[in-house]
């Protein structure tokens, strides 16, 4: 039985780290021929065939650096209300039972909601502002969840101890639980940032525009970003050039994805130690 | 229960009450946990609250400086006051009830800090040079008798401390608040014979400075370290008193097989 279990496991292992590998490797392979610094710092030009991808790139950190700073207090203050302030066990059970609703949405119910909601009646246009709202609120669960996780992972001798030493709850939360818990946080954002990045349905219809746009001077205006590149490029396959540039920009997601999610796990490594010091 | 006899006891040896407790009734969600108590504490010296597992010690103690009020479902009925300041209508802002009222739990708790850190931590908010914050952590940490053992790595994590020294430490943080009064929920409970002798000889030294009240279940420690002696059992007092005559034959019955069997039937 134990053997089973084993040959099971280690199947599963090998399989998954083989289909990992080949996809990595395909995108490597193609998207490498593609990727120079000329490629990296150049526009986009005839529809994403030649040129770069130089506006893509600033705008998918725009778009993510921006949803990131708009999702970071929403999270942190929805995981410290459920951590210190609510008492009532149902209350808590709804709120946690609407986080997990929020994460299981499909990511372009997000896009459709702010295509209704801001282009539709409040008529904003495409606007990048609200590509990272929309962005800022399908991160919203992944990161309070990761947050209130590591708050409830605190020992709750801590909150004991402040307030005998006459910390009101506000302190305590200022001066024990956020320091304590911050590995969580920076991962939880890191990991939320990572898929948001690659996200093309929730900003496709509010956000992006395929070809045409440089930097925004304004909130309500649209951004180029490599998911959307990607998708146009891919719509032009049968043209060879389109489609080494494709995987050029695949890669540079990819980077960025290895990046955020490296990132999130030396965070969290090094803050938990610097937490336990 | 005879209580005239063991208000007499206790008359003899309360001259200034610390604390005082009058028909003190205290909830958890509907259930009673303690019922009608009336106690005086007296000033200075140790008072030891003895009692089976249950019986409400811990209650009694977490009503003291309202924290059993942070778990949000305990209510009480009755006054208590802390030298005759009512602690709800006298102490509007909490923080300074606990300043005056300092709290050591059973579980040593250091906060992942330095040592010294650890000793200012409850000063927040308050302006003190170096040198000021220099002399509060070596004094308390003196008065703690952790100095000796500390002073030559105050900037080390407060982790790397044996739990003996952590619990001595959080003494060492209670008593930077300079408070009138120390609640000490068994301190030595969790940690090993030695720690918590040089624990019992501490709390017996700081009892002259301060009230100190200690929820124990050990007799032996009691006998130890005790002024007055308090014995709870299912919510109510049995009897208190001077330690000399709570374990004299003086006492009532059910308080003498509790001490010698750590028996009660009530």
């Amino acid at each position: 039985m134990n053997t089973l279990f084993s040959g099971v496991s280690y199947l599963g292992l090998w399989l998954c780290t083989a289909c990992l590998l080949f996809l990595l490797g395909a995108i490597v392979w193609q998207g490498g021929n593609a990727i120079s610094l000329e490629f990296l710092v150049s526009p986009a030009r005839d529809f994403g065939k030649s040129g770069g991808i130089l506006f893509q790139i600033l705008g998918s950190l725009l778009l993510v650096i921006v949803a990131a700073i708009l999702v970071l207090p929403l999270a942190v203050g929805t995981a410290i209300f459920r951590q210190s302030y609510i008492k009532s066990p149902a209350a808590k059970d709804a709120l946690d039972m609407v986080l997990y609703a929020l994460n299981a949405i499909p990511s372009v119910t997000y896009g459709i909601f702010g295509l209704i909601f801001f282009v539709n009646i409040l008529n904003t246009g495409l606007s990048w502002f609200v590509g990272s709202i929309i962005l800022a609120v399908m991160m919203l669960p992944t990161v309070t969840l990761a947050s209130h996780a590591a708050m409830q992972s605190l020992s709750p001798h801590y909150a004991e101890n402040a307030a005998a030493l006459g910390f009101t709850r506000g302190e305590t939360v200022l001066r024990v639980t956020l320091p304590q818990s911050s590995h969580g946080i920076v991962t939880g954002l890191l990991i939320a940032l990572a898929r948001a990045i690659g996200e093309t349905a929730p900003i496709m219809f509010i956000a992006t525009a395929f070809s045409g746009v440089s930097l925004p001077r304004s909130l309500f205006e649209p951004v180029a970003t490599l998911p959307t590149h990607i998708l146009a490029l891919a719509q032009q396959s049968t043209d060879p050039q389109a489609l080494s540039n494709a995987w050029g920009a695949s890669l540079m997601l990819v980077i960025f994805v290895t990046l955020l999610s490296s990132l999130a796990f030396f965070a969290r490594n090094k803050l938990n130690k610097l937490s336990q010091r | 229960m005879n209580q005239t006899a063991h208000l007499k006891i206790v008359s003899d040896i309360a001259t200034i009450a610390a604390v005082s407790l009058q028909n003190f009734c205290a909830y958890y969600g509907e259930n009673c946990i303690l019922s009608d108590i009336t106690l005086d504490i007296p000033e200075r010296g140790v008072t030891c609250l003895i009692g089976p597992s249950g019986a409400g010690k811990s209650t009694l103690l977490r009503t003291l400086n309202r924290i059993g009020e942070e778990s949000g479902n305990s209510s009480h009925s009755g006054k208590v006051s802390i030298a005759g300041r009512d602690i709800i209508t006298g102490f509007p802002d909490v923080t300074e009830l606990r300043r005056k009222v300092g709290m050591v739990f059973q579980t040593p708790c250091v906060f992942p800090r330095s040592i010294s850190e650890n000793v200012l931590f409850g000063l927040r908010g308050q302006k003190l040079s170096k040198i000021e914050k220099r002399e509060i952590v070596e004094r308390c940490l003196k008065s703690a008798a952790l100095w000796d053992e500390v002073y030559k790595r105050l900037d080390s994590s407060a982790l790397s401390l044996s739990l003996g020294q952590q619990q001595r430490l959080c003494i060492a943080r209670a008593l930077a608040m300079s408070p009138d009064i120390l609640l000490l929920d068994e301190p030595t409970a969790s940690i090993d014979p030695v720690s918590a002798r040089a624990i019992e000889n501490l709390v017996m030294e700081l009892s002259s400075k301060m009230t100190i009240i200690m929820v124990t279940h050990n007799i032996g420690q009691t006998k130890r370290i005790a002024d007055t002696v308090v014995f709870v059992c299912d919510g109510q007092i049995v009897e208190y008193g001077a330690k000399t005559d709570i374990f004299s034959r003086r006492s009532l019955k059910k308080t003498q097989t509790y001490l010698t069997d750590e028996f009660c039937d009530c």
